[in-house]
């Protein structure tokens, strides 16, 4: 097993992510100005949005910095890399990777094994957020332009870094999926939000322990930036734009609120879902080539020895120096941990 | 140790399973027992172990430490607590990092889940589900002072001995008076060459 370096101090890693996050927003900042063509299809009535995605791509490589530098992530992310970048992995099993993208991030399979409400509610607010991403982010970097010729439409032409990629007529259904999307992205999301919100409020086991800040306040956001937006369509179809200043500044201060508080919160695991592909993956090519772990006692399967290997190596830099414990299964440990109080320490306990 | 925690005593402990079956009745983990109870001599002597989270104190939730998302948390009262699920990958770090042997795996459901000294009763001032029903009081909740109230002179252990590294937990185990003193073997079996100590 190749050799990971010792973790960083606490004072290199606050560096290291600071550098990482700053790198990413200037990054992000020259994309904003070349992708929208030196800011001439820039949106300035969307400043507050572009702004509020840069603090995000700050917050974001920051607190991912910090995260892949403790000891377990950190050995697991590079085992993850390193399994994905394996030629010899890829001739082995090509279609592992691409599955497990599907199965894990794309439909959530194991969402369904947990309850398959959860899983139903969590796919809604996901292809609806996704929605929301693919139109908004772009838009508000001014990478997207829609343009008429005729000033009014209804003929219109979609243009991504000033080239043309789609004309279509505004009125007919393709025009309207497309000036409606973000409305379809709030009617997938609320539904979902809202019966978690529910369940927050009725499940106990959901409620033990749960927090404000950290479990309501994003289903709360979510809600709040779709209702909004969808006010916004509503004021400009039956309220002849009637109150739309105040709840487009209302929906803009929800969608930067959110948007800062992605790396904080329980948002962050939108970042750190992907994880799961590379822990399976390094599983599963130890996997194909029967590298089993057995218990040193019952000889059951323990995991990979790879991963175990690992799992010791994250102990020892942790300084949890009973790693040897690890070549046990969790039974075999009970059993010898009583069997030793049965021998030495109480032995009336026959 | 904690003020309020779980003393278990196996000397008392008749295997009925009362424990395994209350546990499934608690909120925080509805159907699903996070008990464990073994029976280390089977076949030979009645003996039995109920085993819920020891909430390690020092070192602090080695579950914890080793979790490469940050999954499980320990609340300000020293209680760790099961993964949380949107943060949980199923990576089983904490199942096989466990010194005692405690978390659970749901691999379909890529989450782990563990004794959390049933939060939703004890953040109440409830006794867990598994102390609540045990009809021997081999599984105890109070504190130490309540414990010898009911048992005099009772004596109890709060740390673990696995090879050279003694672990600290928040969850007690009952020991006979001359054992106070001495940390609780964990079971690591320890392997002697010419008098020299090797790893397992």
């Amino acid at each position: 097993m190749p050799a990971v370096a010792p973790a960083p101090a606490p004072r290199s890693v606050a560096m290291r992510a600071t550098l990482a996050g700053t790198a990413v927003s200037v990054l992000l900042v020259l994309a904003i100005v070349f992708g929208s063509r030196l800011l001439r299809d820039f949106d300035s009535a969307l400043l507050p949005y572009a702004v509020a995605t840069v603090f995000l791509a700050f917050g974001v490589a920051y607190r991912y910095t910090v995260w892949i530098s403790s000891p377990g992530a950190r050995r697991l992310f590079r085992q993850g890399w390193r399994s994905l970048f394996s030629a010899a992995n890829f001739r082995k099993a090509p279609t592992a990777l691409p599955k497990m993208i599907a199965t894990y991030l794309g439909f959530q399979k194991f969402l369904g094994a947990r309850s398959h409400a959860r899983w139903g509610a969590h796919q809604l607010i996901f292809w609806g957020c996704i929605l929301a991403a693919a139109i908004t982010f772009p838009l508000t970097w001014g990478w997207f332009t829609f343009t008429s010729a005729s000033g009014s439409g209804p003929g219109y032409e979609m243009r991504i870094w000033g080239f043309k990629v789609l004309g279509f007529d505004s009125l007919s259904v393709v025009g309207w999926l497309m000036f409606h999307g973000l409305d379809i992205a709030a009617v997938l999301v609320i539904p979902g939000a809202s019966y978690f919100l529910w369940r927050r409020m009725k499940d106990r086991g959901a409620i033990t322990g749960q927090r404000f800040a950290y479990d309501l306040v994003p289903l709360i956001a979510l809600i709040v930036i779709s209702v909004t937006g969808l006010l916004l369509t509503f004021s400009s179809i039956f309220l002849h734009g009637g109150g739309y200043q105040f709840l487009s500044v209302l929906h803009m201060v929800s969608v930067v609120f959110t948007l800062i508080y992605i790396p904080f919160g329980k948002f962050f695991h939108i970042v750190q879902r992907p994880a799961v592909v590379g822990m399976q993956l390094f599983k599963y090519t130890a996997r194909q080539d029967e590298q089993v772990f057995p218990c040193k006692r019952c000889g059951q399967p323990i995991d990979t020895a790879p991963y175990v290997e690992n799992l010791r190596g994250t102990m020892r830099d942790l300084k949890l120096d009973f790693d040897a414990w690890a070549q046990y299964c969790p039974r075999c440990k009970r059993v010898l941990r009583g069997t030793a109080y049965l021998g030495h320490v109480k032995k009336g306990f026959k | 140790m904690m003020g309020r925690t779980i003393f278990i005593d196996p000397g008392r402990c008749i295997g009925c399973q009362a424990c395994v079956s209350a546990c499934r009745e608690c909120d925080s983990h509805r159907g699903k027992s996070m008990i464990h109870l073994d029976y280390p001599d089977e076949g030979h002597s009645v003996a039995s172990l109920p085993t819920v989270c020891m909430h390690c104190e020092d070192p602090v939730a080695p579950c914890a430490e080793v979790c490469p998302a940050d999954a499980i948390l320990v609340t300000a009262d020293g209680v760790v607590q099961q993964a949380d699920t949107t943060r949980c990958i199923g990576c089983a770090n904490c199942v096989n990092a466990c010194p005692f042997g405690v978390p659970k795996i749901d691999l379909q459901a890529k989450l782990q889940m563990k004794c959390n000294l049933c939060y939703d009763r004890t953040a109440y001032g409830l006794a867990p589900m598994c102390a609540t029903v045990c009809p021997t009081g081999a599984l105890f909740y109070g504190t130490v002072e309540e414990l010898r109230a009911e048992r005099p002179g009772v004596q109890v252990a709060d740390s673990f001995t696995f090879g050279d590294v003694v672990v600290s937990t928040g969850v007690a185990m009952v020991v006979p008076a001359d054992k106070v003193q001495w940390p609780v073997p964990g079971g690591l079996p320890i392997v002697e060459v010419n008098g020299k100590r090797v790893g397992p």
